[in-house]
């Protein structure tokens, strides 16, 4: 049998669809940056506490660390520091270093507290929650003011 | 995928400009393969299909409004939004006064089956800010989150 099969009608076909699909797709990928708010803390049933990190975000993108419910020897290493700003912004890859040299050493910890200042722009403090959990510091939270 | 249909949609025929010259007379036909053309077609809606994506639905973003980047972004969810934007606040994109807003988010978890029905409360809240806005008023916008039970906060960001 030799037939021939109208492309034509699928074609239209396909034009319509592709039309359709240019004018309604939504190019840009909006997430969310999931945190808790930092109010409260640990329920008192849990006997253990957990380590946490609390981080303040200074003026001029200082950012200060300071860890809790810790083992003593890296509470002595790491136990308090503070990362200066560069041209007023944080400095993310002296904080990148940080976080790996100390998840290397304290694997444990999870949990990291965020307090900006007042007038810390949003775009920063997303792209230190976002730093966190890159080091894998999942569980975040944020302080109001 | 359609490589074995073989279609000749345009018979075109020319060469019939000299016809009153019977030396010239030639018969030419070209056809047009559309087997190729389907199969691009066919791809690239595939493609659409694959990248259509239903989040961006769920947030208005206004002219100028520029969400920060995250690259450990998760999937948005339907929730109340709160939207802050030149220092105004947004209610499910209804203008909201500052001090309004523990109230009307206390109304919304109160009557949460009457505004969203058919979905379970789950205390969680999204703020879409732009980027450059400062903390401060965010902070308002967390703690009358916080008053009202709404202790679960997504920041609206752009995946990388």
């Amino acid at each position: 049998m030799n037939v021939e099969v109208d492309l034509v009608a699928f074609i239209s076909l396909l034009s319509v669809c592709i039309c359709f699909l240019l004018l309604t797709t939504i190019w840009i990928q909006i997430g969310s940056m999931d945190v808790k708010q930092a109010v409260g803390g640990q329920p008192a049933s849990e006997s253990k506490p957990k380590p946490e990190m609390w981080v303040v975000m200074e003026k001029e993108g200082a950012i200060s660390v300071q860890l809790r419910n810790s083992p003593t020897k890296i509470m002595k290493t790491y136990g308090r520091s503070k990362i200066e700003g560069t041209e007023g912004k944080p400095n993310l890859e002296e904080m990148a270093k940080y976080l790996v040299q100390l998840k290397g050493e304290f694997s444990e910890i999870s949990i990291a507290l965020i307090r900006p200042a007042e007038k810390t722009p949003f775009e920063d403090i997303i792209q230190l929650m976002d730093l966190f959990k890159q080091e894998g510091i999942e569980d975040l939270g944020v302080t109001p003011l | 995928m359609l490589g074995t249909i073989k279609t000749a949609s345009h018979a075109l025929t020319a060469g019939t400009g000299f016809t009153s010259s019977r030396r010239f007379k030639k018969n030419l036909a070209a056809t047009v393969m559309l087997t190729s053309l389907v199969d691009a077609f066919s791809i690239l809606v595939i493609y659409l299909l694959v990248n259509f994506s239903s989040a961006g639905d769920l947030l208005y973003l206004s002219k100028g409004m520029e969400l920060p980047p995250a690259a450990k972004a998760v999937e948005l969810t339907r929730n109340v939004v709160v939207k802050v934007e030149k220092d105004k606040l947004f209610l499910e994109e209804k203008e909201i006064n500052g001090n309004e807003l523990v109230g009307k988010l206390i109304d919304l978890k109160k009557n949460w089956e009457k505004y969203y029905p058919e979905t379970e409360f789950t205390g969680a809240m999204t703020i879409q800010a732009d980027r450059r806005q400062t903390y401060d008023l965010l902070s308002q916008v967390i703690q009358a989150g916080g008053h009202a039970g709404f202790s679960d906060i997504n920041f609206a960001v752009i995946r990388k």
